[in-house]
C-alpha cells in the first residue's frame, strides 16, 4: 500500500451516483423480464425455449450481474483492500458496455437474431473484461491477503469462465460452432449459479452475516475449504462433462449441488442464533433466499435423473429468483440507505439516520410482494397456463418497479437533504 | 501465537454483544436496562478505541512512517462513531424507540464497515511490521481492553 490514506479512505469510496446507476439500471431489468413475461407467457415452457433464456439473461445479467459489480465497486476497497484504477471513467463503462451487452444479448436470445446475440456477447465480454482488468489491478496490490480476498478471487474466476462459456454458446447459437450444446449450456449455468454467484454470495456471507446479524462466525474449516472444493468440483465436473464420461459428471453435479445446500444450512443455522432482536424484513428474505438454494438444489438433483421440464425451470426459478434476488433485494436495503449516509456525512452534512433514508414499511411490503412472486412463478412453471405466467410477470414487474421506487426514494431524500445542506454538528477530537 | 488481528477482532465481536444487549432492551420498552447496556457498550467501545489510538496506531504509525496513512482515517471514524453513539444516548434518553431503531442501524452498519477495514487491511497490516514486538504490543493492549471488558452483559 502506498504511503497515502490507501482504500481505507473515504476518498477510496466512489461517488454515489456509481453504485446508485447500477442498482437502478438493474431494477428496470428486472421489470423487463416481468414485460417480457406478460407478453410471451409460452416463454416458461421449458428451459430450452428463445423467450426462457432471455428471461434468464434478464435476471442474470440485467439484473444480477449489474447489481454485483457496482457492490463490487463499492466493496472491494473496503473488504479486500483493493483500488480499483481510474474509478469514474472504468465504472461508466463498464456499466455502459454490460446494460447494452444485456438488452442485446436478451434481445438476441429471444428473437433468434445472430448478430444482435454476437453483439450482446462481445459488449458484455468487454465490460466483464475492463471490470476484471481493474480488479484483478486493484487486488495484485492489495495489502490483504485473508479468506474473504481469495474468495473473491474465486469468484471473479468464476465469472471470467461463465462469460468465455457464455461467448462460446453464443458462437454455437448464431454462426453453428460445433460443440455439445447441452453439456456446455450446464457448464454455463453450474459456474453462474456456483462459480461466480455462489461463490460471491458466500464471500460476502463470511463477513456480513456475523457482523450485521450478530451471529457467531461460521466455522471456519467451512468458509477455509468451501469456495475452493466449489472451484475444484466445477474444475472436476467440466473436465468429466467434456470428456464423456456422462456416470462421473453426475456424480460431480450431485457433490456440488450438496455443497451449495451445505452453505445455506449452515447460514440458517447461524441467523438462528442471531442477537438482534426482532428480526426485520430484510432477515426474512435472507432465510427466504436460503431456503430457496436447498430447494432448488432438490430439484436440480432431480431434474438430472428426470425428463420433465419442470424440474429445471423449478431450479432455475428457485436459484435465480428465490436465492439470488432475494439476498441482492435484501442487501441493497443495507447498502443504499447507508452510502447515501456515508456520502452526506462525507459532505459534512447533517445526515438523516438510515430508517428517515428507507423507510422500514416501504421495504417489508417490497419485500412481502417479492415473497409472493416466487410461489407464483413455480406455479406458473408447473401449470404452463398462460394466465398463471402473466400473472407471475405483473407481479414481478411490481416487485422491482417497487424495488426501483424505494432505492429512488432514498437517492431523492439524500438529494433533497444535500441541497437543504444543514452542517452537521461535529464532535470535539 | 495470537495474533493482533485475533486479539483486536475478538474484541470487535465483544463490542457487538454489548451493542446487541442495549438494542434488545430498548426493543422490550425496558428503558433503565437499555440505558446501562449502552453505557456498557459505550465503554467497551471508548475502551477499544483508546487502545487502538494510544497504544497501536502510534506504534504502527512510528515503524511504518505513515502518520497521514490508515491510522488517521479510523481515528476520523471513531469520531464519527463517538458521535454516533452520543445519538443513542440521546435516544434513551427522549425514550424514542423508532429514533434509536433508526440511529442503532446507522451505527451498526458504520461500525461493521469500519471493523471491516481494521480487520481485513489494518490488523494484518499491524502484524506484518510490528512483527518483532507483537507479544509486548498484545500484552500491554490486552491489559487496557481487559478493563474496559463489558463482562456484565447479558440479555
Amino acid at each position: 500500500m502506498s504511503a497515502g490514506q490507501g482504500p481505507l479512505s473515504y476518498e477510496a469510496t466512489p461517488p454515489f451516483h456509481v453504485p446508485l446507476s447500477f442498482f437502478l439500471t438493474a431494477a428496470l431489468f428486472g421489470m423487463a423480464a416481468g414485460v417480457y413475461l406478460l407478453i410471451e407467457p409460452e416463454a416458461l415452457a421449458s428451459r430450452w425455449t428463445p423467450g426462457a433464456l432471455a428471461l434468464t439473461h434478464l435476471i442474470t445479467v440485467g439484473f444480477m450481474l449489474l447489481v454485483m459489480l457496482g457492490a463490487l465497486m463499492q466493496v472491494l476497497p473496503v473488504v479486500a483492500g483493493a483500488s480499483l484504477p481510474a474509478l469514474r471513467p472504468m465504472a461508466a463503462s463498464v456499466h455502459a458496455l454490460v446494460s447494452t451487452g444485456a438488452a442485446a444479448l436478451a434481445w438476441g436470445l429471444a428473437t433468434g437474431r445472430p448478430l444482435l446475440m454476437q453483439g450482446g456477447a462481445l459488449l458484455l465480454g468487454s465490460g466483464v473484461l475492463v471490470f476484471l482488468g481493474a480488479a484483478a489491478l486493484g487486488l495484485r496490490r492489495s495489502a490483504a491477503s485473508q479468506s474473504t480476498g481469495r474468495d473473491l478471487r474465486i469468484a471473479l474466476i468464476g465469472l471470467a469462465v461463465t462469460a468465455v462459456l457464455g461467448i462460446v454458446l453464443v458462437l454455437a447459437l448464431s454462426r453453428g460452432l460445433a460443440v455439445p450444446l447441452r453439456e456446455l449450456t450446464n457448464l454455463h449455468v453450474g459456474w453462474g449459479w456456483l462459480g461466480w454467484g455462489g461463490v460471491l454470495l458466500a464471500a460476502t456471507s463470511w463477513v456480513v452475516v456475523p457482523m450485521f446479524q450478530i451471529t457467531p462466525n461460521y466455522p471456519t474449516w467451512l468458509t477455509r475449504l468451501w469456495a475452493p472444493l466449489v472451484l475444484g468440483g466445477l474444475a472436476l465436473w467440466s473436465a468429466l462433462s467434456l470428456a464423456g464420461s456422462p456416470a462421473t459428471a453426475t456424480s460431480s453435479g450431485q457433490v456440488l449441488a450438496a455443497l451449495a445446500a451445505a452453505f445455506a444450512l449452515a447460514t440458517l443455522l447461524l441467523l438462528r442464533r442471531t442477537r438482534r432482536p426482532r428480526p426485520d424484513a430484510s432477515f426474512r428474505t435472507l432465510q427466504l433466499a436460503m431456503g430457496s438454494v436447498m430447494a432448488g438444489a432438490l430439484c436440480a438433483l432431480i431434474a438430472i435423473g428426470s425428463d420433465h421440464p419442470f424440474w429445471p425451470l423449478a431450479a432455475g426459478v428457485l436459484v435465480l429468483h428465490g436465492c439470488f434476488v432475494s439476498a441482492i433485494t435484501a442487501m441493497l436495503y443495507k447498502i443504499v440507505p447507508f452510502l447515501a449516509w456515508l456520502h452526506l456525512t462525507q459532505a459534512r452534512v447533517k445526515a438523516p439516520n438510515m430508517k428517515k433514508l428507507l423507510p422500514d414499511t416501504p421495504v417489508r411490503r417490497q419485500l412481502i410482494l417479492h415473497t409472493l412472486t416466487l410461489p407464483a412463478l413455480l406455479i406458473a412453471a408447473a401449470s404452463e397456463a398462460s394466465l398463471f405466467t402473466r400473472l407471475a410477470g405483473l407481479l414481478l414487474i411490481g416487485e422491482f418497479a417497487w424495488l426501483l421506487f424505494n432505492l429512488a426514494g432514498t437517492a431523492a431524500r439524500w438529494h433533497r437533504t444535500m441541497l437543504e445542506g444543514v452542517p452537521s454538528a461535529r464532535t470535539p477530537h | 501465537m495470537t495474533t493482533l488481528t485475533d486479539l483486536m477482532t475478538h474484541d470487535h465481536r465483544q463490542c457487538d454483544g454489548a451493542f446487541a444487549s442495549a438494542e434488545h432492551h430498548v426493543g422490550r420498552g425496558e428503558w433503565d436496562a437499555a440505558r446501562t447496556a449502552l453505557a456498557l457498550f459505550g465503554r467497551a467501545l471508548n475502551t477499544h478505541f483508546g487502545a487502538e489510538e494510544s497504544i497501536l496506531f502510534p506504534r504502527f504509525e512510528q515503524v511504518t512512517g505513515m502518520s497521514h496513512g490508515p491510522t488517521m482515517v479510523m481515528r476520523e471514524e471513531h469520531r464519527e462513531l463517538r458521535a454516533a453513539l452520543a445519538r443513542l444516548e440521546r435516544a434513551i434518553d427522549d425514550q424514542d424507540a423508532d429514533e434509536y431503531a433508526g440511529e442503532a442501524e446507522t451505527l451498526l452498519i458504520m461500525m461493521q464497515q469500519h471493523n471491516m477495514k481494521e480487520e481485513n487491511i489494518l490488523y494484518p497490516m499491524c502484524d506484518q511490521r510490528l512483527h518483532s514486538q507483537r507479544e509486548e504490543l498484545a500484552l500491554d493492549i490486552g491489559r487496557q481492553l481487559g478493563a474496559g471488558s463489558p463482562t456484565e452483559v447479558s440479555q
